[in-house]
């Protein structure tokens, strides 16, 4: 699972309002090699929620000098896209759980895949 | 059209040879003097060509020496003059069949538990009944014997031995010939088994109670030439063995020594239990059209999801080229939008547009494996619910999903969760499979192809085509699972009311809900992307209308697994009036595509 999807992620559990963002627990974590579209990262920035890739990134341990909040004129800051770069794209989740900030409820990501399937009680 | 197939068995070393060999050999044309000949080549996964047998069952060969069998052969007495009522003899329709200990009724498949029959089990058989009480097959000595005489060419159709009238383990020696016995399980999947002579079937558990069990009524088997195991309980390793050959099937006896019961079934297998109200045990039990949710979810994991995870990489193979128009819909969409691909499948359209940041999500965790593998960012999860955030896509499709929910209310939650995900001003397409296959006086591609030429089958035995509208070839079936010889067996292929029938492939749809059959080997090589008149490769072991010579059968001697997946198959207007019902939705376009009905719905 790579960040821009766990940005777009949300627990739905039934009854839940808090649900997003949903906290990551990595065992295992990856970095792959992506090539850099500087275009397409600048598309990417304006549908990320910040706060959410920063703090997962946190939670990874590989935020680096990601800056906490949105670099003004970002789209002419080829540094600040790399970094979003890797953060979005090259950083994998392989092992771990996404557990909903709110009921507690854990999806298990395995082989890279989350699986957000839910039982029958608590769609 | 007069020319000739051949089909040759090739086992090369490796999986990797396999390929290798089909991407280089495929389509090449041999020239040998006047003729030409085109090769046509397809492989099998080593790891789908594993034949798993079904929980519970066992089977021990050599479990009696010739001796023996001669011994329990001599035993029966089929002279038709019998003393009185000593051990009826029945000659039905395929078989000849006689009891001891009670008899068998035909006429509700179950025994008349307050009448035993005066002879019991012949004594020849207490020495091999031991034996199967010392070997721990069986902690009970069985009480019914049932004995059945199957000539060249006899079977006996598909079934489950009564739950109520016998317990748990049920034993059958095969004496006088070997022969295939077919089991298949509720969800289609079919499993052939070689029956040695002198060997012993030990049914329990699932395979028992669950799964039926059936032997076709064939003159020959494709069974493996030579059968090399040496362990009794081992299941037959199909990539050990590459000699193949026809097996004349012989005159064989069968001696099926069950223990009757006495008190209700409550085994774990209700719905094939007649104890517990389920149906009673039938051909492959038939599913009927949800009355409930619960229904409907059981319903779908059978014929929908357990499908798709069964036959996700061949399924994927078979989903190569993006349909135009989707394409055309997505190519439309501004740069950077973000797509939702609900029921995304192998990801077929997350990258056809690579200005949009595209996320997928499927049902079938072993199809979103295959998108990930191609580097696509998707997630496992239900189309009713999304774990996305509301109003945060630009755009959504779904394409041939939809048609797989049972029930119109589920149906219109999938349409009402695709647009809680748009945000306001966003699109949504939709593709289902249309009931009209024919639109405009145009047939669709999946009815096309029927009526090609095919290497001069007989049309019973035609290869249809793609499966759905634009997609990869693949086999016709029969459109009822048990034909001719039903007689033996309570009529059960009469269709009650509500009950789902099985597609023929490739042919108008006659109802709505139907479970269509994937055939899951037979996997066509292509020459060029034009569905085109392929190989006589597979034929479905469903059609069991003629007891010809089954030269479909992959080393092994296993035939192609069948599975069916439940569709509603729309009519002409039908998404669009399901789409009005949502609130706050607008139809900008619907229209008919390849054998779809199509809308683009705007979120207000």
């Amino acid at each position: 699972m790579k960040l821009l999807t766990h940005n777009m992620l949300t627990s739905h559990v039934k009854g839940v309002t808090k649900g997003y963002p949903l906290l990551i627990k990595a065992t295992e974590v990856k970095v792959n090699e992506v090539d850099f579209n500087p275009k397409f990262v600048c598309r990417m920035i304006p549908k990320l929620e910040w706060s959410a890739l920063v703090q997962a990134a946190d939670q990874l341990g590989h935020r680096e000098d990601l800056p906490g909040e949105l670099v003004p004129d970002y789209e002419k800051n080829e540094d600040f896209l790399k970094k979003v770069h890797r953060v979005l794209l090259e950083v994998e989740v392989i092992e771990g759980c996404l557990q909903c900030p709110e009921s507690g409820r854990e999806f298990p990501i395995s082989r890279g895949i989350p699986n957000m399937l839910l039982n029958e009680d608590e769609a | 059209l007069g020319f000739s197939c051949f089909i040759v068995f090739v086992s090369p070393r490796s999986e990797d040879d396999a390929r290798k060999a089909h991407t280089q050999l495929n389509g090449q044309k041999l020239l040998s003097g006047e003729n030409s000949v085109t090769l046509y080549l397809s492989y099998v996964d080593s790891e789908e060509a594993r034949v798993h047998f079904p929980e519970g069952l066992a089977l021990v060969k050599d479990f009696v020496s010739p001796e023996e069998e001669a011994l329990l052969l001599a035993a029966v007495d089929w002279s038709t003059s019998d003393q009185g009522n000593e051990a009826p003899q029945k000659a039905l329709k395929h078989r000849r069949v006689k009891h001891y200990g009670f008899e068998f009724r035909y006429e509700n498949n179950n025994v008349d538990k307050d009448k035993p029959l005066p002879a019991g089990l012949p004594e020849e058989c207490l020495a091999v009944l031991h034996r199967c009480l010392q070997d721990g097959h069986i902690n009970v000595l069985p009480d019914q014997l049932t004995v059945n005489q199957y000539e060249t060419g006899q079977g006996i159709p598909p079934h489950v031995d009564t739950h109520s009238a016998f317990a748990d383990t049920i034993l059958s020696l095969s004496l006088g010939a070997k022969t295939v016995m077919e089991f298949r399980h509720p969800d289609g999947r079919v499993v052939p088994i070689v029956l040695p002579e002198r060997s012993l079937l030990v049914m329990k558990g699932q395979s028992r109670y669950l799964w039926t069990h059936g032997i076709t009524p064939r003159k020959f088997d494709l069974v493996p030439a030579c059968e090399t195991q040496s362990a009794d309980h081992s299941e037959p390793d199909l990539g050990s063995h590459g000699d193949l050959t026809l097996s004349k099937r012989g005159t064989r006896t069968s001696f099926t020594f069950r223990k009757i019961r006495h008190e209700p079934c409550c085994c774990a297998f209700p719905s094939a239990c007649d104890s517990q109200g389920g149906s009673s045990p039938s051909p492959p039990s038939q599913p009927s059209l949800p009355s409930c949710h619960a229904n409907a979810t059981r319903l779908e994991e059978e014929y929908v999801h357990r499908v798709y995870d069964a036959i996700a990489s061949h399924f994927s193979s078979t989903r190569h080229t993006p349909w135009p128009r989707v394409c055309h819909f997505l190519s439309s969409l501004p740069p950077g939008s973000v797509l939702a691909d609900v029921g995304c499948g192998n990801g077929k359209y997350l990258g056809v547009n690579p200005q949009l940041i595209p996320v997928g999500c499927d049902r079938s965790s072993a199809l979103v494996q295959i998108c990930t593998e191609r580097g696509f960012n998707a997630f496992v999860s239900d189309a009713l619910s999304v774990p996305l955030r509301t109003d945060s896509c630009d755009a959504c499709i779904s394409i041939a999903v939809i048609h797989h929910f049972s029930t119109q209310e589920r149906r219109l939650a999938a349409v009402r969760e695709l647009l809680r995900l748009l945000k306001p001003g966003g699109q949504a397409l939709i593709y289902v499979w249309a009931y009209e296959q024919e639109y405009n006086k145009q047939r669709s591609k999946y009815l096309k192809d029927h009526n090609k030429p095919q290497n001069g089958e007989k049309s019973k035995d035609k290869l249809g085509e793609s499966q759905e509208p634009h997609e990869e070839p693949s086999v016709l079936t029969a459109s009822h699972l048990d034909n001719n010889h039903t007689g033996d067996l309570k009529d059960d292929s009469k269709m009650t009311e509500g009950k789902l029938s099985v597609h023929t492939n490739r042919t108008a749809f006659t109802s709505q809900d139907l479970l269509v059959p994937w055939h899951l080997k037979g996997r066509k090589t292509r020459v060029e992307e034009e569905s085109s008149s392929g190989l006589h490769t597979t034929k479905s072991s469903d059609s069991k209308l003629s007891p010809s010579v089954d030269t479909s059968q992959v080393p092994g001697g296993s035939s192609v697994p069948v599975f069916h997946r439940y569709y509603h198959v729309f009519q002409q207007g039908e998404l669009e009036q399901l789409c009005i019902e949502v609130t706050g939705v607008k139809v900008q376009t619907s229209y008919h595509d390849q054998g779809n009905w199509c809308v683009i719905l705007q979120k207000e």
